[in-house]
């Protein structure tokens, strides 16, 4: 890709944040809920007190110096204090979106794993016993709801089995210098295998579960896009050529199928980092998601502000990243 | 052509990957993470929001902070006030209480804990913008408290601006960190880091995912009314954060936690069952009714309102939404309170009076009403509902968001065209002035009712400020008494707090204010 092209996707990405900074400002203040009343609950309370609450959150302010406060604030890289938490939004963020970055890299690797052979087997054996059950599994899979899919894999292999934990990142017994957030890696990087089994097996439970549904789109993609490339005439003169099968459907058909699959999987990621705070209840994960949805029914403004921009951001790149990855796996793509 | 043993090969070597990596992922399933010797595991339906005893108003959040901090006074099994970091407490005047700090307590760092400690936290509590320019959310939880003054090394003097006979039973609510440690980090850094006088000592919190507390073996032993008074006894206790109730239970049934808070009802049979575990039940202090709007027609007629009073079959709901874990009221107090009035007339069953009196106030042929409610409380509005259309009410009901439902009925106005709401209202205190004024009296900012009686009015304000708590009593049953009369709400229940609790775990029982202090508990 191009430097120009760079740097008018990165011009790009302003209007974009702007547009959602001021769409999720105006959704979230101006729907319905106090958050001074939510925060003083039914305990004692006085006048004095909600008016002290509402100074301190700076909501004695016009909603409209409000916003411009927001955006200033935001272009310097501050989101205020949590309501709830007392302490800076980005710190509370950080603290618990490297928890929600690994879930979701290891859901995608996990999915990937699964989806591309299941889709490529089907493709390559279509209308055969295995397709049937790749395409009645990936049907389970979609219409599954993935906290119900959760209790029935913690009650199974956790409560019945004892094999995985309910929940958590860690064992308590292991200290684990953060390096970069996520646990399996730091754990590598500090050579310490008995913490890195233990992180590996906490994440298994809720990364199959949200890999599960994810798996079984990216495998239907793979598989309608695999049918297709077969039919193709460059993959029949391979065939013909006496190539052999595997180099075939590995080589010369895979990398063109995998194109549409690429596209869904950067969707799917990006949903998955917003929206995966079902499992992260579930499972008592300690990511993002879980705090964004409590941020929302506490109407924590500073930080459902803070983070939906974050998710914008994440999203694009996505999208962006997605269009790399079409250059190399098709040279003819130029973007 | 495709050709089918090259196939097969790939399909093979594709269902070995797969295998590999299962049987990868199942190895290290089997791997690691023990229960370590002395460590007690709690999982709490939710974490901290702050370490700072000061800044919050959350409940959770204090129920972790109290097995960290201690407070000024706290609460024996028994709910009764007795003194936790204070020797003594007494009345001076009508506006000034003494207390007289224990001699010789020590934070966790080892720094001493002295009367300029309590004034300190005293004076950050109840000052304006005493806590880095930001007033404490905590404030009006102090009332008429204005700050206080130092007398001695042990005593620290608490200066109120009007009489306020609870004080007492409020001051539990805060827990003390030391003066040394806040000037030294700042206001900022105590939401996460803490040095107090308490029985375990933070050793990490892993945010939205465990708060790690250890045994301070220099601890003082605790309230000397509760025994036994020493250091904690397990070496180690984990809060670990478990939202989800079916999994907080599956960690409880996996042996993963030895407490759990916020048992559903559903889940009694299940953790009963089980072998590893069992239910402990407490009352609550949470106050159920169903507030009737009495600005609105036709609930300004009292007929109507003890007609849906005579409606409802609170033993029923109780016995099969419940699990029986419910005590029905004929009031708003709970029987566990300060002053509750045991006297009080029952509203029982009865949908042939009950249609008696619609008949009487002009409905022969019923009353239409809409319930609102939150999503939580969906099936039991549901059920109340239904049992209301045996005498001819027919109820239907309607779900909100709770940050949406609370505003809505929070003024007269924005109620006008409300019918009925299907909430709770808390009593920490175990106080009527903690449930009553805010609920009740004019204008109070959960009374949802609208109900608005000078008597009651002038005698919740009158023992606000009653020194003599005899008499404070006997006016607030007296309050009952013409609340129970006037039937602004359906009365309900007081449900109880449930806990599944490991068999292991000894010394432990759950407390009707809802923490979970581990001070004298224990697992085999």
């Amino acid at each position: 890709m191009r430097l120009g092209k760079f740097v008018e996707r990165f011009i790009g990405l302003i209007p974009v944040l702007f547009g959602v900074s001021v769409i999720v400002f105006l959704m979230i203040t101006l729907t319905p809920g106090d958050p001074v009343e939510i925060m003083l609950g039914d305990a004692r309370s006085s006048p004095e007190q909600e008016a002290a609450l509402r100074r301190d959150m700076g909501l004695d302010r016009p909603i409209h110096e409000r916003f411009f406060l927001f955006i200033a604030n935001a272009l310097r890289g501050e989101f205020g204090l949590s309501f709830f938490h007392r302490r800076p939004v980005i710190d509370v963020i950080g603290e618990r979106l490297p928890a929600t970055i690994e879930l979701t890299l290891v859901a995608l690797v996990v999915a990937l794993a699964i989806a591309i052979p299941l889709g490529v087997i089907a493709a390559v054996k279509r209308n055969s016993w295995l397709d049937r059950v790749a395409t009645v599994g990936s049907l389970f899979g979609v219409s599954m709801p993935g906290f119900w899919f959760g209790i029935l894999l913690i009650l199974l292999f956790s409560v019945k089995l004892g094999w995985f934990p309910v929940s958590g990142r860690i064992g308590f017994s292991a200290e684990v210098r953060s390096v970069t957030g996520l646990l399996l890696i730091d754990t590598l990087i500090a050579g310490r295998l008995d913490s890195f089994w233990q992180a590996l097996r906490h994440i298994s439970l809720p990364a199959l579960t949200l890999a599960l549904p994810m798996a079984a789109v990216l495998m239907r993609v793979t598989r309608s896009s695999m049918i297709e490339v077969l039919r193709a005439d460059y993959v029949l003169f391979a065939e013909a050529k006496g190539l052999a099968k595997a180099r075939v459907i590995g080589l010369h058909a895979l990398k063109n199928a995998l194109i549409p699959t690429v596209t869904v999987a950067a969707l799917e990621t990006g949903s998955l980092l917003g929206g995966n705070m079902i499992v992260e209840t579930v499972f008592g994960w300690p990511g993002l998601g879980r705090l964004v949805v409590e941020a929302i029914f506490s109407r924590n403004y500073p930080l459902v502000q803070a983070a939906v921009l974050l998710y914008a951001v994440t999203y694009v790149l996505l999208n962006f990243l997605a269009d790399l990855i079409y250059t190399w796996l098709n040279p003819k793509v130029r973007l | 052509m495709v050709d089918a043993g090259k196939n097969r090969q790939s399909v093979a070597t594709c269902s070995r990957a797969l295998l590999t990596a299962g049987a990868l992922v199942l190895f290290a399933g089997m791997a690691g993470g023990a229960y370590a010797a002395g460590e007690l595991r709690v999982g709490f339906s939710q974490d901290a929001q702050t370490l700072d005893p000061a800044n919050h108003r959350n409940r959770e959040t204090e129920t972790i902070i109290r097995n960290l901090c201690d407070g000024i006074l706290t609460r024996d099994p028994a709910m009764k006030v007795v003194p936790d970091l204070a020797e003594s407490i007494r009345q001076i005047d009508a506006t000034t209480w003494e207390i007289k700090v224990r001699d010789g307590l020590k934070s966790h760092s080892g720094a001493p804990f002295t009367a300029a400690d309590i004034k300190f936290n005293l004076d950050r509590l109840t000052k304006e913008n005493a806590m880095g320019g930001q007033t404490s959310p905590r404030k009006s939880l102090l009332g008429p408290v204005t700050g206080s003054e130092l007398v001695d090394a042990r005593t620290v003097r608490v200066k109120l601006s009007a009489p306020w006979a609870i004080l007492p039973a409020m001051l539990p609510f805060q827990e003390m960190v030391s003066e040394a440690h806040a000037k030294k980090v700042g206001d900022a850094a105590l939401a996460t880091s803490v040095d107090c006088v308490g029985p375990y000592k933070l050793v990490e919190w892993r945010r939205g995912d465990a708060v790690i507390i250890a045994r301070d073996p220099g601890y003082y032993g605790g309230a000397a009314a509760i025994p036994p008074v020493g250091p904690a006894k397990p070496d180690r206790v984990i809060f670990k954060i478990i939202p989800e109730n079916a999994s907080r239970v599956a960690a409880l049934l996996a042996g993963e936690v030895d407490i759990i808070n916020e048992l559903p009802p559903s889940a009694i049979k299940q953790v009963e069952a089980s072998d590893k575990a069992k239910v402990m039940a407490v009352n609550g202090t949470r106050t159920f009714f169903l507030a009737l709007n009495m600005a609105k027609k036709p609930f300004d007629d009292p007929r109507v309102r003890k007609a849906l009073n005579h409606a409802v079959d609170r033993k029923l709901i109780i016995d099969r939404i419940l699990a029986g874990k419910a005590t029905a009221l004929n009031g708003v107090m709970s029987p566990d309170a300060f002053a509750f009035n045991d006297k009080l007339p029952e509203y029982a069953y009865d949908p042939a009076l009950a249609k008696t009196l619609l008949a009487e106030a002009g409905h022969p042929n019923g009353i239409e009403l809409t319930i609102d409610t939150t999503g939580a409380f969906k099936s039991t509005a549901e059920a109340i509902a239904a049992l209301l259309a045996r005498s001819n009410i027919k109820a239907k009901v309607q779900v909100w968001e709770g940050a949406v439902l609370s505003p809505m009925w929070a003024t007269a106005e924005k109620r006008a065209e409300r019918d009925a709401y299907f909430t709770s209202w808390g009593n920490g205190a175990l106080d009527p002035s903690d449930i009553m004024v805010p609920t009740l009296r004019t204008k109070g900012r959960g009374n949802f009712a609208g109900f608005s009686n000078a008597k009651v009015d002038a005698l919740l304000d009158a023992a606000e400020t009653e020194t003599d708590q005899t008499k404070r009593a006997e006016m607030y049953k007296e309050a009952q008494a013409i609340v129970n009369a006037e039937a602004p709400w359906v009365f309900l229940w007081l449900p109880q707090d449930l806990y599944g609790v490991s068999k292991r775990l000894k010394g432990w029982q759950p407390s009707a204010d809802s923490r979970i202090n581990l001070h004298d508990a224990s697992v085999d």
